[in-house]
């Protein structure tokens, strides 16, 4: 086992990739160790049945899966805790499991956190049930670091005046707006009639090209897919390609991490397994980061406990594992018909490919019943995903009665001939508690022999409070557009590809595995890449906070390396 | 639905006694029971529809290649063969002799359970996937399900089933 390595990065993710394409540049020899296997640019296609509807690029959940528990409401008030495996109810906890991860599968709808998110117990006060933190460092810390994804990644955007939206060290950003269907017309003048300030949504998608990767060419079909041009900045294009391009960068696919291996004071190597062939090797580095994704980050280091480190490594504070959170509120829909539209044509409506890019930011803090400032959330505006079998299939049913036949004829063509439906996504904070976490289940293991993750699920009253309110306030914007059969579902259910907490940061050990610069308290060279370290969430989807905080630690982790 | 509630249905009544006398299967599927899922897709997708038929867009073809393809998930794959024996049983193998008003008859009795309901909406699915997917997959033959609905998959389309190198 000799050390060629100066890092091993363990996922190659957004927040893999970020981490090594920084230490690449800056020299350093880094081994990344990605599960799944690299597809590359040109072999992406919008191949609805492999990447929508099969497990094409996640396990297979007979052979890796994990444990949900939910709360179940019994009668008189009673309840209790029931564990379903994934390979049961085949809702899959795994995301993008390829060679830059779910990046690749992303909307690439990001937002920086506010300000505010850095310090919401300061700001907004302490919620019964809730283990509320101020983060250890401001937004002013991270801001350098937004900055530099805009540039890095290419965020498309525009930079607009709104009292919600973070301050800016650049004056603009460096690629324009993706282009828009003539739909915001409608949506921009429904939103002024409201009082609704409606932003252009930042993206992570190339409107113009960059080095060799192609503006967006839109193919109508984004998230959930791999993009065939390089437009959207995914951790592949963005950093890994780069970071293969310094010479530092090993690369092995199909490398699955078992478990890491320490002494008292430092991580001493990593146990893998190939895929494929089966064969279990060890490998050692100067410094490990860690960067699965916020769940399976914690259940790795659980499933790494020793001797000298018996509740998992890095756990000396019990906090592992805990306060998991998701980025989440709630959604909503509305139909624009033919036979109502007004303001725009029917044939300006069904073009494909161009986005809405609106989202609104004025319910980021709202009024509580006594008058006392609450923390909201954004809300994103698209167009519903435009998948021709899942569109097919919302149709099938006629209250409790299959539809077949003329039925179903009729209702296909009204969704896919008539109309275009407008979604919107409502992200508030999803608040930590002690019945949200992930911990080992002793009785199931995956097919490498390792206890599988059990992830305890549950929202906090608030969460749903908050959503509800700011629901209604959409659902008002979609009927001043003309749209039918408006509604809104808010719940508890959390999106699982939208998910940290778990190693939460923190400048007292006592109370967080990791410092403020997401290295263990107990390893000082371990460190966790991912999403893991957020103790709040904010109210926006996670990725673009991801990519800066890589970043961020990035440069300490190279301060350190050169020591 | 949870694959245990609808295994432990399958493991009941006449099924175990179908299990049994079923025809060898070809490529595990016998022709019996394709015949049966053929014979209620076409009624969900009759011919003389603007929708294309389920014979025009070859739903069971797809469905038999679909369902038998080691990536497909083995609960189900299993829970649509015994789901349309189910149905003979309820019918005593007259389902494939019956008219289109005593099939509709036959179905939305079937419908009426919780298993029969479930296995239904397995076959709409799977049917749905035929008529929309790309043709690479063996339905949406020459593309009648997009044209039909005036929808086309994204580019670039798929070369190969399922992401296969």
């Amino acid at each position: 086992m000799k050390q060629v390595y100066d890092a091993i990065v363990i996922g190659s993710g957004a927040s893999g990739g970020a981490v090594a394409h920084q230490l690449c540049q800056a020299g350093f020899k880094v081994a990344m160790l990605e599960k799944g296997r690299l597809i590359r640019r040109e072999e992406f296609s919008k191949d609805e049945l492999a990447y929508c509807r099969r497990d094409s690029v996640t396990p297979n959940l007979f052979d890796e899966y994990h444990t949900i528990e939910e709360w179940e409401e019994g009668e008189g008030g009673k309840g209790k805790w029931v564990e379903t495996p994934t390979y049961e109810s085949n809702w899959s906890f795994w995301n993008g499991n390829i060679v830059g991860g779910s990046s690749n599968l992303m909307s690439g709808m990001l937002h920086r956190m506010h300000p505010d998110d850095f310090r919401l117990l300061t700001k907004y006060g302490a919620i019964e049930g809730a283990n509320i933190v101020d983060w250890p460092i401001t937004y002013s810390d991270m801001e350098p670091y937004y900055a530099l994804v805009e540039e890095l990644v290419g965020i498309s955007g525009k930079a607009q005046a709104h009292s919600f939206e973070p301050p800016r060290s650049k004056p603009d950003f460096t690629q324009p707006p993706t282009s828009e269907n003539q739909v915001v017309t409608l949506f921009d003048k429904s939103c002024k009639a409201l009082k609704v300030t409606p932003l252009v949504t930042p993206r992570a998608v190339l409107s113009r090209d960059k080095g060799n990767r192609k503006a967006c060419y839109y193919s109508n079909f984004c998230g959930s897919y791999g993009c065939s041009s390089g437009a959207k900045g995914s951790s592949r294009e963005a950093f890994i390609g780069p970071a293969l391009g310094t010479g530092n960068l090993t690369l092995l696919t199909n490398t699955h991490v078992k478990r890491l291996e320490s002494d008292k004071d430092r991580v001493t190597s990593v146990v893998t397994v190939n895929t494929v062939t089966g064969e279990e090797q060890k490998m050692t580095a100067r410094i490990f980061v860690v960067a699965a994704q916020a769940h399976e980050s914690a259940r790795l280091l659980l499933n790494s406990a020793n001797d000298y480190h018996p509740d998992g490594l890095g756990n000396s504070s019990g906090e592992l594992g805990k306060n998991l959170i998701f980025s989440a509120g709630g959604s909503g829909q509305g139909v624009l018909r033919q036979k109502s539209l007004k303001g725009i044509s029917f044939d300006a409506l069904m073009q494909r490919g161009l986005f809405i890019n609106r989202s609104v930011l004025d319910w980021y803090a709202i009024d509580g019943k006594r008058g006392e400032k609450m923390k909201g959330g954004l809300v994103e505006f698209m167009f519903e995903h435009q998948n021709n079998i899942s569109r097919a299939a919302k149709t099938r049913y006629s209250g409790e009665k299959l539809r077949w036949g003329k039925d179903l004829e009729e209702a296909l063509k009204e969704t896919f001939l008539e109309g275009k439906s407008i979604r919107f996504e409502i992200f508030n904070d999803w608040l930590p508690t002690d019945n949200c976490f992930v911990a080992l289940d002793k009785k199931r293991k995956d097919k490498y022999g390792m206890p599988v993750g059990k992830l305890r699920i549950n929202g906090h009253s608030h969460d749903l409070k908050v959503a509800s309110g700011i629901a209604g306030k959409c659902e008002a914007i979609l009927q001043k557009m003309g749209a039918e059969e408006v509604y809104s579902f808010v719940s508890a259910v959390p999106p699982q590809n939208l998910v940290a907490g778990g190693c939460r940061f923190g400048d007292d050990p006592k109370h967080s595995v990791l410092n403020r610069n997401c290295q263990s308290h107990d390893l000082p060279n371990l460190y966790i890449a991912d999403a893991s370290f957020m103790p709040t969430g904010g109210s926006t989807p996670y990725t673009w906070t991801i990519y800066a905080n890589a970043l961020r630690i990035a440069d300490y982790i190279i301060a350190e390396l050169q020591k | 639905m949870k694959r245990r509630w609808f295994l432990g249905l399958c493991a009941v009544g006449s099924v175990s006694v179908l299990c049994a006398s079923a025809q060898k299967p070809k490529a595990g599927i016998s022709n019996e029971i394709y015949n049966v899922i053929a014979a209620v897709q076409q009624h969900m997708f009759p011919v003389g529809s603007s929708i294309p038929s389920a014979i025009a867009f070859r739903a069971t073809q797809f469905t038999a290649e679909t369902m038998m393809h080691p990536t497909y998930d083995k609960d189900i794959r299993k829970f649509v063969i015994e789901g349309a024996k189910e149905l003979q049983s309820r019918e005593k193998h007259q389902f494939l002799n019956y008219d289109t008003r005593q099939r509709e008859k036959a179905l939305r009795a079937y419908e009426e359970t919780g298993y029969g309901s479930g296995w239904l909406d397995r076959i709409m699915l799977l049917s749905l996937e035929g008529l929309l997917s790309d043709p690479l997959y063996g339905g949406n033959s020459r593309e009648l399900g997009w044209k039909a609905l005036q929808t086309k998959g994204g580019d670039p389309r798929p070369t190969s089933r399922y992401v296969q190198s």
